[in-house]
């Protein structure tokens, strides 16, 4: 793919749930974000065709902009014509649809196959078999291996550059064995990323029995490992295989590129501004079947994608994953094993949907956190070889976090947005934080290939949204005593000090595009990134400069009673409303826990109108009895922290969301 | 800007076209022309489910010095079925003999080694409605278009099944139990507004039901609904939820009507739903309409809503505010004003609002 200058760009992005487009075109000479869509995507029931959601979320477009955008059959109109109709490209990514269940072949657990396993986390797949020369299995057993499990994609890695040929062979020849035995159009592809030697070999032996992809080897040493090249031809294996299925088939052909998997988008985007401002970044995106994190870590970007990691399609896998008991610890309420299952399954059930009651958007929340957890738990490891994280727990510092999904970016909060995000990642140190509010990084990665320099100036031109920095202390702080010690001076030359006592968060609402000197000092045997004191310009955002003085581990309580005097008084001190308050009877083992989601019964929802939600919503009106029950729980607000003291926060960007 | 909500058909007479295949894996045909008309239990396709393969090492067993040579001496060809001790290559005078170790089929003769696969195990796949074949799926099955009503559930035990429907006794389904065999439930789809429990699971076993259509089930009881021979259809999910008033109405009104219950158990990658399908009782396929894909959300539209704590609930979009409205629960999202079948007025996210099919 070769790199070109374009004017008018229209990217799509199929999500399982959403469809999201962007017009991205030339404004002064630059690129720019001009108009945005979305809309349900159309793959599954009823219509069954990615095309309806297309032309729908186009439409959306043409209404804003006045541009006539496709063709009267339903076809994307390019070049862009004269009349400012169409658009110069016209690129597409999904992360909608069947994962490719993939047989990894190689030589050696930790060596070729691990290797492969790594690559392959780079997309949407599900290793249901692996083939090694330690399995101890016959090549017959290897063949029915193979055949039952019906892969879409066999991945052959191993042997080194200038190594030995034969074992590769010996494994490949069983392959080809398998392949001549299965019937039908059900032939998987097949990717070849071992010793180059044998690539052509490969070709002699596969090129009649199926589409045969060839990519450098990713282990052309013990020391060495080069994913890159596999995984951009598993990028094209992805487009092959959505080539295939129905609607996506013409989709492949209208677009530019093809149909390229969404999840690479975050790897380049990791990379990219990991290499253009050289500090470690990490994005994450939660969506509704799949979860995905890039992070660049000291010159190396890795993405790990999980298709049992989401709110919606997968959330009852995620429950699977995580287990009950880490969903329970970010409860601030009572429950039970089978009431949280039982979320769970509805969510699978209705996966667009969104909770309407104040217990169901802490349960999606708690799902929310777990979830990210999981996939920062899940990728340490590959940071770890960099960092050294052996000898610490904590997550490592990130210099940026970009959270994506509208789990993340849609609570109607970007305060809350933040906290969510910093909560699951635990994030410690100095890290600016940005929300992916409108898709633009799926778009942008379907670019990045063909026309860098707009991704490059869309990036830069505001289209995410930055929340603002995050000062976290990592130990454990003493609770309501001083613990970061803050000097602020603006860019006008106003000081501001501040002291954030233990257990709380202190934002100042320092606005889009500016910036200001922080001076932060953490307490006695406390650090932020390892530091006692750190001196930076910060970037403020739609929330601010977010001192959080909760300690690294986050020290939530281990019972309900604990979490409903610490999780909303948090909601509170970083969106600047009022707290939420939690029921008594939310607190006691009364509520019948066998009665499934009655637990949001009709008195839950009266109760949580007359206290005018969780943002208060300004007209908050709290019964005597619910006061009451807070004061007998652990009060960690200060006495001369009172949020209404705070400074407003305002979230510009609040308005432009639909 | 329109919106289009999610659609979860409860309709009368209408257009159905509906795909049956075979089992992803099996390797089948199809039985049927297009525009053939099939009746319910007419078998569409046919096909056979993989099996092991097993690798006789002729040429070595043979002791021959190329593997080519087995061409010489092979008794059998690709596609033959073979039976166990049979004779697969031979050399000349009958000096040495391969046999079939297994019955089956000759896979493949490759590289000196005959593959043979075990006999495989064979499917039919039904029509599952009267109506008409509008199109072949080579190999893997057809499209059937018929007309009739359907009712579609949330969650299914992944299992079909033809029969009456019925619903269940004044006292309940779970009041069968024990009971003296009662032919009328017998091979039926009973349908019960209570959640399904496990005594409702051992009626069915014990009255030899066909299926279930029920609200909601505890989680816990998964694995059983899904061990069970009869199909079972969640109208609403998991937990104790009530059945939807609209579906429960339109069920009862089909009672001892014949129907199709597909019990399809949703997953990210199913293109279907669970449902009931219930033919025509000889009424014109004129009145039949088809279902409207592109349905927006207007003023009037009927609705269902999907989340807790309305889940179930059945109203009409009084007024659709242009601005996202701030929840109890702290989301700010697009809403809809509707007026529930109570009269009472409710602010619900348009995601959480699903259309009937037209």
């Amino acid at each position: 793919m070769s790199e070109e200058h374009s004017g008018s760009i229209l990217a799509v992005d199929f999500g399982n749930v959403q469809t999201r487009a962007l017009l991205i075109d030339l404004v002064d000479g630059f690129y720019r974000l001009v108009a945005r869509g979305d809309t349900r995507t159309t793959a599954g029931f009823p219509a069954n065709d990615a095309r309806l959601g297309l032309n729908r979320v186009v439409e959306q477009i043409t209404a804003v902009t006045g541009r006539k955008l496709l063709t009267n059959d339903g076809k994307i109109i390019t070049p862009e014509q004269n009349d400012r109709s169409g658009v110069d490209t016209f690129v597409t990514t999904a992360s909608t649809g069947r994962t490719m269940r993939t047989v990894v072949v190689g030589l050696v657990p930790d060596v070729s196959i691990a290797s492969a396993r790594r690559a392959l986390a780079g997309t949407y797949v599900e290793i249901v078999e692996v083939l090694s020369l330690e399995d101890g299995r016959s090549v017959e057993q290897q063949i029915n291996a193979i055949i039952g499990s019906r892969p879409d994609l066999i991945f052959i890695t191993g042997g080194m550059e200038g190594g030995a040929e034969e074992p590769v062979l010996r494994q490949a020849r069983a392959v080809q064995q398998a392949l001549r035995l299965i019937k039908g159009g059900r032939k998987p592809a097949l990717l070849y990323a071992g010793n180059s030697v044998l690539a052509p070999t490969m070709r002699d032996l596969f090129g009649t029995l199926a589409t045969l992809f060839i990519a450098p080897n990713i282990r052309p040493n013990l020391e060495e490992e080069e994913l890159e090249g596999a995984q951009a031809q598993l990028a094209l294996v992805y487009n092959d295989q959505q080539a295939k299925r129905g609607s996506f088939g013409a989709l492949t052909r209208m677009s530019r590129n093809g149909v390229l998997p969404t999840a690479q988008s975050y790897n380049l985007i990791a990379d990219y501004i990991g290499q253009s401002t050289e500090q470690n970044v990490l994005t994450v995106d939660i969506g509704s079947a799949v979860g995905i994190l890039s992070a660049y870590v000291e010159d190396h970007v890795t993405t790990s994608i999980r298709t049992d990691i989401g709110l919606g399609h997968s959330a009852d896998s995620l429950l699977s994953t995580v287990g009950a008991a880490t969903i329970n610890r970010w409860l601030p309420f009572v429950t039970s094993t089978n009431q949280i299952r039982h979320y769970a399954l509805n969510k699978t059930l209705v996966p667009g949907s969104v909770p309407e009651t104040i217990k169901g958007i802490f349960l999606e929340h708690a799902f929310l956190r777990a979830g990210i957890g999981a996939l920062v738990e899940a990728s340490r490891p590959t940071w770890g070889k960099r960092l050294n994280l052996a000898q610490n727990t904590l997550t490592p510092q990130f210099d940026t976090i970009i959270g994506a999904g509208a789990g993340l970016t849609e609570t109607g909060s970007s305060g809350f947005g933040t906290l969510l995000l910093i909560d699951a990642i635990q994030a410690t140190g100095v890290t600016r934080v940005q929300l992916d509010t409108y898709g633009v990084i799926a778009a942008l990665g379907s670019l990045a290939y063909t026309n860098p320099e707009a991704v490059v100036q869309v990036l830069e031109s505001s289209s995410l949204e930055t929340a603002g920095t995050v000062f976290s202390i990592s130990g454990i702080p003493a609770l309501n005593r001083p613990v970061l010690h803050v000097r602020i001076k603006t860019s006008d030359g106003q000081v501001i000090k501040h002291h954030v006592s233990g257990g709380h968060i202190w934002v100042y609402p320092l606005g889009i595009g500016k910036t200001a000197t922080v001076d932060v000092s953490a307490g006695r045997g406390l650090s932020i990134n390892g530091k006692g004191r750190v001196k930076v310009t910060a970037e403020g955002g739609t929330v601010g400069l977010i001192f959080d003085g909760r300690g690294r581990p986050l020290p939530l309580a281990n019972d309900a009673a604990g979490r409903a005097a610490q999780i909303p008084l948090w909601i509170a001190e970083i969106t600047g409303n009022p707290p939420i308050l939690i029921a008594d009877d939310w607190l006691t083992d009364a509520v019948d826990e066998g009665m499934g989601l009655d637990m949001e019964t009709e008195e839950t929802i009266r109760k949580s109108k007359q206290r005018g939600g969780l943002f208060g919503g300004g007209r908050r009106k709290a019964p005597a009895k619910a006061e009451k029950s807070v004061e007998l729980r652990p009060d960690l607000r200060l006495k001369d922290e009172e949020p209404k003291e705070e400074l407003p926060v305002r979230n510009d960007l609040d308005d432009l969301r639909r | 800007m329109p919106y289009y909500p999610d659609q979860r058909y409860a309709l009368e007479m209408t257009t159905i076209q509906r795909e049956q295949t075979l089992p992803e894996d099996a390797i089948g045909s199809v039985e049927v022309r297009q525009g053939a008309s099939v009746n319910l239990r007419d078998i569409v396709a046919r096909g056979i489910l993989p099996s092991r393969y097993i690798m006789v090492d002729a040429a070595g067993q043979m002791r021959l010095k190329k593997s080519e040579d087995l061409g010489d001496i092979l008794k059998v060809s690709v596609g033959d079925l073979v039976t166990a001790k049979e004779v697969l290559a031979e050399a000349p005078k009958g000096r040495r003999r391969v046999v079939a170790p297994v019955d089956g089929i000759v896979a493949d003769i490759n590289n000196g080694q005959i593959i043979l696969q075990i006999e495989p195990e064979t499917v039919e796949l039904e029509a599952g409605l009267d109506g008409q074949v509008i199109r072949i799926q080579q190999g893997q099955g057809v499209v059937i278009e018929t007309y009739g009503s359907v009712v579609q559930g949330a969650w299914g035990n992944s299992r079909r099944v033809i029969g009456t429907l019925k619903t269940e006794p004044n006292s309940g389904l779970e009041s069968l139990y024990g009971e003296d065999l009662d032919i009328q439930f017998r091979g039926a789809i009973v349908i019960t507004r209570r959640p399904l429990r496990q005594t409702g699971l051992d009626v069915m076993e014990d009255q030899n039901l066909g299926g279930i259509i029920a609200p909601s089930i505890e989680a816990d009881l998964i694995d059983s609904v899904l061990a069970v021979k009869g199909a079972v259809m969640l109208t609403e999910g998991f937990g104790s939820l009530r059945m939807s008033g609209l579906v429960y109405n339109m069920l009862n009104n089909f009672n001892g009507r014949q129907a199709t219950l597909e019990a399809v158990q949703p997953n990210r990658w199913q293109t279907r739903r669970p449902e009931v399908i219930i033919n025509p009782s000889g009424r014109g396929q004129a009145r039949a309409i088809r279902p409207n894909l592109n349905q927006t959300l207007t003023v009037g539209t009927n609705v269902r809503m999907t989340r807790i704590p309305h889940a179930g609930d059945i109203g009409t979009v009084v007024n659709l505010p242009k601005t996202p409205i701030l929840l109890e629960n702290g989301l700010k999202v697009l809403c809809a004003e509707v007026e529930s079948v109570t009269g009472e007025k409710l602010t619900v996210p348009l995601a959480n609002l699903e259309v009937f099919g037209r």
